[in-house]
């Protein structure tokens, strides 16, 4: 029982670090553009297929495709946010996010149109586990975490150290007293999509690696992105990293108890026991 | 121009009036030959199941043609109406809508996925027409058809007995499974649980998962934990790829078996041969050594004909010699009251519909086997026996194992 438990908390653990790089783009999105932008889904999809793109056919290692990913995904998210989700960002958040909804599906038959339907495995040697103790973790679920973390570390730095970072965080905190302060909110919704996009794409690629790939692949991940996002409080990314590492291992250690086809519905009983407990999330809005 | 254009139009007139006046005459030649007998077909032309859909439509179509072409049934030609049923049930409704109201045919035939033979049936039974499918799901044939439903694909019943005789013939000893949330896990399951025993085996226990999960290391982590000999994965292509590469991360150097339409040439290609080798897979097989088959196959040109092809071919010559049987009253009833005196008992064996017509013409008993297997039913409409294929894989490619 011992070794299964902990067994269990490795597997959460390595799942819910890999979730909180699409999550915390999701929770940036949110800070700056203030709407749920669903289309994560299909940016996680594009970003796995173009880091397929230059690890399979391009023959990179998977270190340079995963900066393929979030460049791709990135420069993706810029264009369909101007192109689709701008316009409509006067008529609410509702609205947009209904956009966004639209977009991901129109977004992900593209996809499927260039790819085909086909399971995709990335040009990466199937090694096995190393174990001890009982417990197993493969080295590939290492290298993922590595990325995934230092993915996290960029942005942590990005946001804390650098002018841009900190202009975004002022438009997150105040867009009025931004603008007043001489800072382009339109300059950073731009900056804002291509990075959060961008990390949707980088956790697109992550879960792929480890899996397959299809056009779906961006879409069953992005329900657990919302609710890592919702649990950690939207709009704080510290708290999308805490959310996305509490749905990670929820979902893990209810296999103790539940069948695992139901493991789907603890990251919606983590919404809701959230939304009614503790409204602004575990760490709350606006937390840095 | 316009003169020319009158002119014109006027010869137009009187071709019109002189082809008319053919046709009128034709219509007397056409009326002076008994009434075709209409049948429909219903096939996935797109949709999931678009891949077998068009092939099955062409078998039909070629049974058709060379009754035809032999002078009919009891005399009349046979006229099929055919539909695509989108592998969507509220497309088939509205396509089966029009077979029955419309085009009033005797049988619908042909129907592929489960839903929709689930959504087209009491159409069927409620209008009296007969419908064969090949949907394998064991729901169908406990539905109210009152007999108007008969299927060529083996049920979950009948391919896990199939299975759970192989898996004893390995001489395995503890199975596990793990198993994609559908309607067949659980009964494919209690299956297991009721053949292994008789051969010393047991279930070592199962787990059902969500297929949409990306990864599935705390199933694997369970499945290894009974310490099985034997695992199967009961699931669908994209699931049953990351399974087995987890299976091999995780050190599982026991057998495996899966489906083989869940683990294919396709899976095979996504992954490295060590992580699949030795891996059984089991398929409803044709009679691929029957001349029925071996026609069907040159017809449609291939040598690896798909078992819906082959079922159809069936349906077609099954619905035709019930028609000749009840003495070319071509309803759905007489072909439900009559399908079980040409498919089954102690007649002359034929594999084609012509062939059979034939002996039946000269007053002789028959008893269907086709390009599908022995066509025998139970009273529920279900095949009583069919042939399972089992193939292992080896270096990425599968080999023939043995025919169950």
């Amino acid at each position: 029982m011992g070794s299964e438990l902990a067994q269990l908390l490795v597997n959460g653990l390595v799942a819910g670090i890999v979730l909180a790089v699409p999550a915390i783009g999701f929770t940036a999105i949110y800070a700056v553009l203030r709407f749920p932008n669903f289309a994560l889904a299909s940016h996680a999809t594009i970003g796995a297929f173009a880091g397929y793109v230059a690890n399979a056919t391009l023959g990179w290692p998977a270190w340079a495709a995963v900066s393929v990913a979030f460049v791709v995904a990135g420069i993706a998210g810029v264009v369909n946010d101007q192109l689709v989700l701008r316009p409509l960002r006067p008529a609410g958040a509702l609205t947009t996010a209904i956009g966004a909804v639209a977009l991901t599906i129109v977004l992900e038959n593209v996809v499927r149109f260039v790819f085909g339907n086909d399971l995709r495995g990335y040009a990466l040697p199937i090694r096995r586990d190393w174990q001890w103790a009982g417990i197993r973790i493969g080295p590939q679920q290492v290298e993922n975490l590595a990325i995934a973390v230092a993915a996290m570390l960029a942005v942590f730095v990005f946001l804390g150290f650098t002018r841009t970072g900190k202009a975004m965080r002022a438009v997150a905190d105040d867009p009025t007293l931004a603008g007043l302060k001489g800072i382009d909110a339109e300059r950073v919704a731009r900056l804002t999509s291509f990075g959060g996009m961008g990390l949707a794409g980088v956790g697109g690629m992550l879960l792929g690696l480890d899996t397959t790939i299809d056009p779906l692949t961006g879409f069953r991940v992005i329900l657990s992105v919302f609710a890592a996002a919702v649990v950690g409080g939207l709009g704080s990314i510290p708290g999308a990293v805490v959310g996305a590492l509490t749905i990670g291992v929820a979902e893990e250690l209810s296999l103790i108890s539940l069948a695992p086809a139901y493991r789907t519905a603890v990251g919606f009983v983590a919404i809701l026991l959230v939304l009614t407990l503790r409204p602004r999330g575990l760490l709350g809005e606006r937390a840095y | 121009m316009r003169q020319r254009g009158m002119i014109l139009s006027r010869r137009a007139l009187l071709g019109g009036a002189a082809s008319a006046g053919v046709l009128a005459s034709l219509a007397g030649v056409v009326r002076a030959q008994p009434a075709a007998i209409r049948l429909g077909t219903l096939n996935p032309l797109t949709g999931s199941g678009g891949s077998y859909g068009p092939s099955m439509r062409k078998a039909m179509e070629w049974v058709a043609q060379e009754v035809n072409a032999a002078g009919g049934v009891n005399g009349r030609q046979v006229q099929l109406f055919s539909e695509d049923d989108q592998t969507n049930p509220e497309a088939a409704v509205r396509a089966a809508r029009k077979l029955i109201d419309v085009d009033k045919v005797a049988a619908v035939m042909g129907t592929w996925a489960s839903a929709v033979t689930t959504a087209v049936a009491p159409l069927c039974w409620e209008s009296k027409t007969f419908l064969t499918t090949v949907s394998g799901s064991d729901t169908i044939t406990q539905l109210p058809h009152n007999g108007y439903l008969i299927r060529t694909q083996p049920n979950t019943h009948l391919q896990i007995g199939k299975l759970g005789e192989f898996l004893l013939s390995l001489r395995v000893k503890r199975v596990f499974t793990l198993a994609a949330q559908t309607p067949f896990a659980v009964p494919s399951q209690k299956r297991l649980q009721e053949i292994l025993p008789r051969g010393g085996a047991e279930t070592v226990g199962s787990v059902i998962y969500d297929k949409d999960k990306t990864t599935f290391r705390s199933e694997v982590d369970q499945a290894l934990r009974a310490k099985p000999d034997m695992i199967y994965l009961n699931g669908y292509t994209p699931d049953c790829t990351i399974l087995m590469k987890e299976l091999f991360k995780a050190g599982y150097t026991g057998a495996k078996v899966a489906q083989g339409y869940a683990v294919n040439t396709k899976l095979l290609g996504q992954l490295p041969a060590e992580v699949t080798d030795g891996t059984y897979t089991a398929t409803p097989s044709p009679a691929v050594e029957s001349a029925g088959y071996r026609r069907l196959a040159k017809v449609l040109g291939t040598d690896d004909l798909d078992p819906y092809s082959c079922q159809c071919h069936d349906h077609i010559s099954l619905v035709l010699l019930a028609v000749a049987h009840a003495k070319g009253e071509a309803s759905g009833t007489a072909i439900r009251d009559h399908v079980r005196k040409i498919s089954q008992g102690n007649g002359v064996k034929v594999d084609s519909a012509v062939e059979g017509l034939k002996l039946l013409a000269q007053g002789k008993d028959v008893n269907y086997e086709g390009a599908s297997g022995p066509c025998d039913f139970t009273e529920f409409g279900d095949i009583l026996d069919c042939k399972i294929r089992f193939d292992q894989a080896q270096g990425g490619k599968f080999k023939f194992v043995k025919l169950i």
